[in-house]
């Protein structure tokens, strides 16, 4: 227990000595050990056994129920401020919702905070991830133009949102749930905002009343929990059965849609990447994000084998497959990993949805191996935005010279996605095993293995599209100016890519299976290979071959779009999928 | 004895490759080349000054080659089938950086071509491999080998990967990636001597990879195995005189639309 | 390496340049690579890319304009290599011998192992020079063969043999 306390009131504790000491080597230093603490302490729990189930105190009951209030009008007041009528609405009907749900609210239950194995999982990535990626925010705003509080209340922030995020993954009480989920719409909706200009005030918006649209259903969903079953606990919500069970999980799995930015909500997530990296490398893809398939798996006891299940998998698969295809069609590097995220995501809370033991296994392993992937390639991009003033593709063409080891960090993201052996990969390869192992019980699923091998082939055409860019590179006689990065950005990444290693290593291991570990064959032989980098001094070194010419080329990106008919289909699709979801959950 | 074929893999893809030139020369009525010529040429190239541009562009050709003959040597092993097609992937990602990683125009666009390929042949590649283990009970070749009447379960499949071959082997009417008179051999343009000879060589390991995926169709009968791969070392050669190249993107919507819908019926065919 | 040596001639590849040509000399190269005359016995192979030839088939009288591509090729082609020199424009200049905007053949540029006569030249011909080059191919050695003209510089760049500026434009180098 005193282990959790750790992990939600470190961060806070950190975030204060931030705020009050303006040094910055003192910066480095809070953030290093708090990486290091919070890391320790989430592996160790993940090790330790026992579960732990925690009463939350009365008084902080209603300090909850407060602040819940405050920030319901704080969104009333921003809607009004802005003058935007989505958010206003929204606000003002979770306001009443929220009323009406505490007034009838079962007082007694079961404990409000319950750290099971799914949890010390997420522990492990939250605090894995994110202290890693705070500690890379420390440099990262060092180049920001903002004033020195507002940086330091920056780092502070996304200090204070990771135990927000420490403490959703252990909330059994939906209402605790529906204040945390709140909170990190709000720390996305103010991290967006951040840099105060037109872009960044409208996407931070938009990503407002979309994860309101979140809260709305949660609050509807406990409303019928309360209802149908008396309870606001998850715990005893999903030992329950009959009645109108299935459309509370359905309308609880509606908002980790939305939270997953699925489609077509996605548009808040790729609004999301205005804001500073870091809080497109902590929101946007590593942790928030994550609460999506986070709910779904904490769901999925009953939703598997369900329609509800089904319907959410259905969409899940297909939102891998389109989110794919959309992102071929984009050339700012973010929003391409925002595509990425999303597709990914779709994966996840499809494999989680379908819910048997080993699908929801290879969702977790898949949850911890994007996010350190995604983190480190969103903290790269955060490198060439911040040292080389790159944003868009187009602009990183025969990137290799000027930054090889930031390509190099970017390529091994690339290659951690896509290739055996790491983790995500070997994720793919099980959930293909899997699905088809399916197939047998249900010839349905056999959509959901077609979008996984299609999405699976896209996202491969996606990251090498953009490698392409990268790495076209001239002759290794030509000298070029190559610029190298500092410190602060190169160990987090050193990090990351520490972590992706042992975690494929890991992951392999456990597998006790002897083909699995002669996977990881090719890849060791690919890294040896620089090792005989001398060797090729012998060879001479020419010109590419262009015909006899001798100008310089410039290589031309390729971009697959949908048509604007087959786009508007699929949003229409998707809206409709979405929304079916609560009626299939109504019907059964 | 198994490790023996596998040492020798490379020249019994290099016999199939000279097989096939003086196939194809016969049926265009001429003499054609000896059956030997394609390691008079891997001679030859040992014996050529070699020109590279960059150390990694080269490294990554020798990588591609290993990976792939790794690959080949996972059928042979009688390994899953999806393990052999991802390390054939790997195989595949391997050239296609090493086209990206030098400014080559022909080399780019034979990467982007590569790239459209793999997008194409690998999910046909994973259907198949699915079709084999609703029949079979396994993903394991050495499992999938001792079952019989492919052929009838999964004719659709065959189907399917009968159109993906030519993609593989490079042949008409799906040889975009290579398309000598049309961008000097894509990827491919900036190896000469040794390197390119590791790029020549893999040549004859995918006809390896491919006919062994037609292979196994045959199931515990070699028979039947080996006059499937003759029959369709024929076809795909008698095709590849016979059609013009299509473009990329047509391929791509060949493929996911005839290919692909093949593969589903045949699967669903096996589930209802 | 010796024992490789004797292969050289069992797989000649070719590329094939028209440094200017009125395509008659192309055309019969074509008929010889064709299935009628079936160079392909021979193991020639149009790769159509310096790179991996051995055989450097020119045809024309070296246009001005065509002369930096000839050079540039010519010096992407690894060593051994062979140079023939098809149809009489090439020996030459042939019948544009002395006009303004064409070089008298190809040898004021590169060194040419076998000229092959003839306006156009037929494809016994031309199969006969191959077959002659083959022989020059099996003697000649890996040394570094440079063009007459145009020629930039064999530089050593940290332990790197580079030949990125063997061949130059007109005018950068040289007084042409």
């Amino acid at each position: 227990m005193d282990m959790v306390l750790v992990l939600v009131l470190l961060p806070i504790i950190a975030a204060l000595l931030l705020g009050l000491f303006p040094y910055q080597r003192l910066q480095y230093i809070i953030s290093g050990a708090t990486l290091a603490l919070l890391s320790i302490v989430a592996f160790s729990l993940y090790t330790s056994l026992s579960d732990f189930t925690f009463h939350l105190p009365h008084n902080l009951n209603i300090l909850i129920i407060v602040a819940d209030v405050v920030l319901l009008l704080f969104f009333l007041y921003q809607g009004r401020k802005f003058n935007n009528i989505k958010v206003m609405v929204l606000a003002v009907a979770q306001l009443l919702l929220y009323g009406y749900i505490e007034s009838i609210a079962p007082v007694a239950g079961r404990a409000e905070i319950v750290v099971d194995e799914l949890s010390k999982f997420m522990f492990l990535i939250i605090n894995g991830v994110g202290g890693v990626i705070v500690l890379y925010a420390v440099k990262y705003m060092e180049g920001e133009s903002a004033s020195p509080f507002k940086k330091r209340l920056f780092v502070g922030a996304l200090l204070v949102f990771l135990s927000v995020m420490n403490l959703i993954v252990c909330a059994n009480s939906i209402l605790l749930f529906f204040f945390l989920f709140e909170m990190t719409t709000l720390a996305s909706y103010l991290l967006i905002a951040f840099r105060g200009d037109e872009i960044s005030r409208e996407n931070a918006l938009k990503a407002l009343w979309m994860n309101q649209i979140g809260g709305v259903v949660i609050l509807v969903g406990a409303l019928i929990a309360i209802i149908g079953f008396d309870t606001v606990m998850f715990d005893t919500l999903l030992e329950s059965s009959g009645g109108v069970l299935m459309l509370s999980v359905a309308l609880l799995s509606m908002a980790a849609l939305v939270k997953g930015a699925s489609l077509p909500f996605e548009g808040w997530l790729l609004g999301a990447m205005v804001a500073p990296t870091p809080v497109s490398a902590m929101l946007h893809s590593a942790t928030m994000v994550k609460i999506a398939p986070y709910l779904i798996l904490k769901l999925s006891p009953v939703l598997a084998a369900t329609m509800v299940g089904g319907i959410i998998s259905l969409i899940g698969a297909l939102v891998f497959v389109a989110a794919s295809y959309l992102a071929l069609s984009r050339s700012v590097f973010k929003e391409i990993l925002g595509y990425s995220t999303v597709a990914l995501l779709g994966l996840m809370m499809a494999l989680a949805a379908i819910g048997t033991q080993e699908s929801i296994a290879i969702a977790m392993v898949l949850m911890l191996f994007h996010a350190l992937s995604k983190a480190l390639l969103f903290l790269s991009a955060g490198v060439l935005e911040k040292q080389y003033h790159c944003k868009n593709i187009e602009e990183m063409k025969g990137m290799v010279n000027r930054a090889p080891k930031t390509v190099g960090f970017i390529l091994f993201g690339f290659v951690s996605l896509t290739l055996p052996p790491f983790g995500l990969f070997m994720g793919k390869l099980f959930a293909i095993t899997s699905v088809a192992s399916l197939l047998n019980e249900h010839p349905a699923y056999l959509i959901v293995l077609l979008a996984l091998i299609i999405g699976s082939a896209l996202l491969v055409l996606l990251y090498f599209k953009v490698a392409s860019a990268l790495l076209s590179s001239a002759s290794d006689v030509v000298q070029s100016e190559t610029m190298p990065i500092s410190a602060g950005f190169n160990i987090p990444l050193v990090v990351l890519s520490f972590f992706i290693v042992a975690g494929a290593v890991g992951y392999i291991m456990m597998q006790q299976n002897i083909f699995v570990i002669l996977l990881a064959f090719p890849m060791l032989f690919v890294f040896a290979l620089p090792s005989i980098i001398h060797s090729m001094e012998r060879y001479d070194r020419t010109l590419p071959y262009q015909c006899g010419e001798k100008g310089s080329f410039d290589s031309a990106l390729v971009y697959y779009e949908p048509s604007i008919k087959i786009q508007r289909a699929m949003y229409w699709g998707f809206g409709i999928l979405f929304v079916a979801v609560a009626l299939v959950g109504a019907m059964s | 004895m198994i490790w023996v074929w596998i040492a020798l893999a490379p020249i019994l893809g290099g016999l199939v490759y000279g097989g096939e030139r003086v196939l194809r020369a016969r049926m265009q009525r001429r003499q054609g080349p000896p059956l030997l010529q394609p390691f008079y040429d891997m001679f030859k190239l040992l014996d050529k000054r070699t020109l590279i541009i960059h150390a990694p562009h080269a490294l990554l050709a020798l990588a591609h080659f290993a990976v792939l003959w790794f690959s080949i040597a996972a059928i042979f092993l009688g390994w899953n089938l999806l393990y052999i097609i991802f390390l054939h992937l790997f195989a595949q990602i391997l050239l296609i950086l090493a086209g990206y990683s030098v400014r080559s125009p022909y080399s780019h666009i034979g990467s982007n071509r590569e790239l459209l390929m793999v997008v194409a042949y690998e999910p046909i590649l994973i259907l198949v491999a699915v079709g084999f283990y609703l029949v079979s009970g396994s993903f394991e070749i050495a499992e999938i080998v001792k079952g019989e009447n492919y052929l009838l379960q999964i004719p659709l499949l065959f189907a399917a990967l009968l159109i993906i071959v030519p993609i593989k082997v490079k042949k008409s009417p799906f040889d975009v990636g290579e398309a000598h008179q049309e961008i000097v051999g894509g990827i491919e343009v900036e190896y000469s001597g040794v390197f390119y000879e590791f790029l020549y060589m893999s040549r004859f390991l995918e006809y390896i990879f491919i006919y062994s995926f037609v292979y196994l169709f045959g199931g515990e009968s070699h028979w039947l195995g080996a006059v499937l791969v003759f029959g369709v070392f024929l076809l795909v050669n008698l095709v590849d005189n016979a059609t013009a190249r299509v473009r990329p993107a047509h391929m791509l919507k060949i493929i996911y639309t005839v290919a692909v819908s093949l593969a589903v019926v045949n699967l669903l065919g096996i589930l209802l | 390496m010796k024992f490789f040596t004797p292969f050289r001639k069992k797989s000649p590849w070719v590329l094939h340049y028209n440094a200017g040509s009125c395509n008659g000399c192309d055309i019969e190269i074509l008929a010889a690579l064709g299935p009628k005359f079936d160079l392909e016995r021979f193991g020639v192979i149009n790769t159509g890319n310096p790179k991996q030839s051995d055989i450097f088939l020119v045809t024309g009288p070296v246009t001005y304009r065509s002369r930096e591509r000839l050079v540039e090729l010519y010096s992407q082609i690894p060593e051994p290599k062979v140079v023939v020199a098809v149809g009489s424009c090439t020996a030459t200049g042939g019948v544009f011998r002395g006009m303004y905007n064409v070089e008298d053949g190809i040898d004021r540029y590169i060194p040419v192992d076998v000229y092959v006569p003839g306006c156009a030249s037929s494809p016994q011909l031309i199969i006969d020079a191959l077959v002659k080059g083959l022989e020059v191919l099996e003697a000649k050695s890996k040394e570094i063969e440079k063009p007459y003209k145009l020629f930039g510089a064999i530089e050593t760049i940290a332990n790197k043999l580079s030949r990125l500026n063997m061949a130059t434009k007109v005018g950068q180098n040289e007084k042409d």
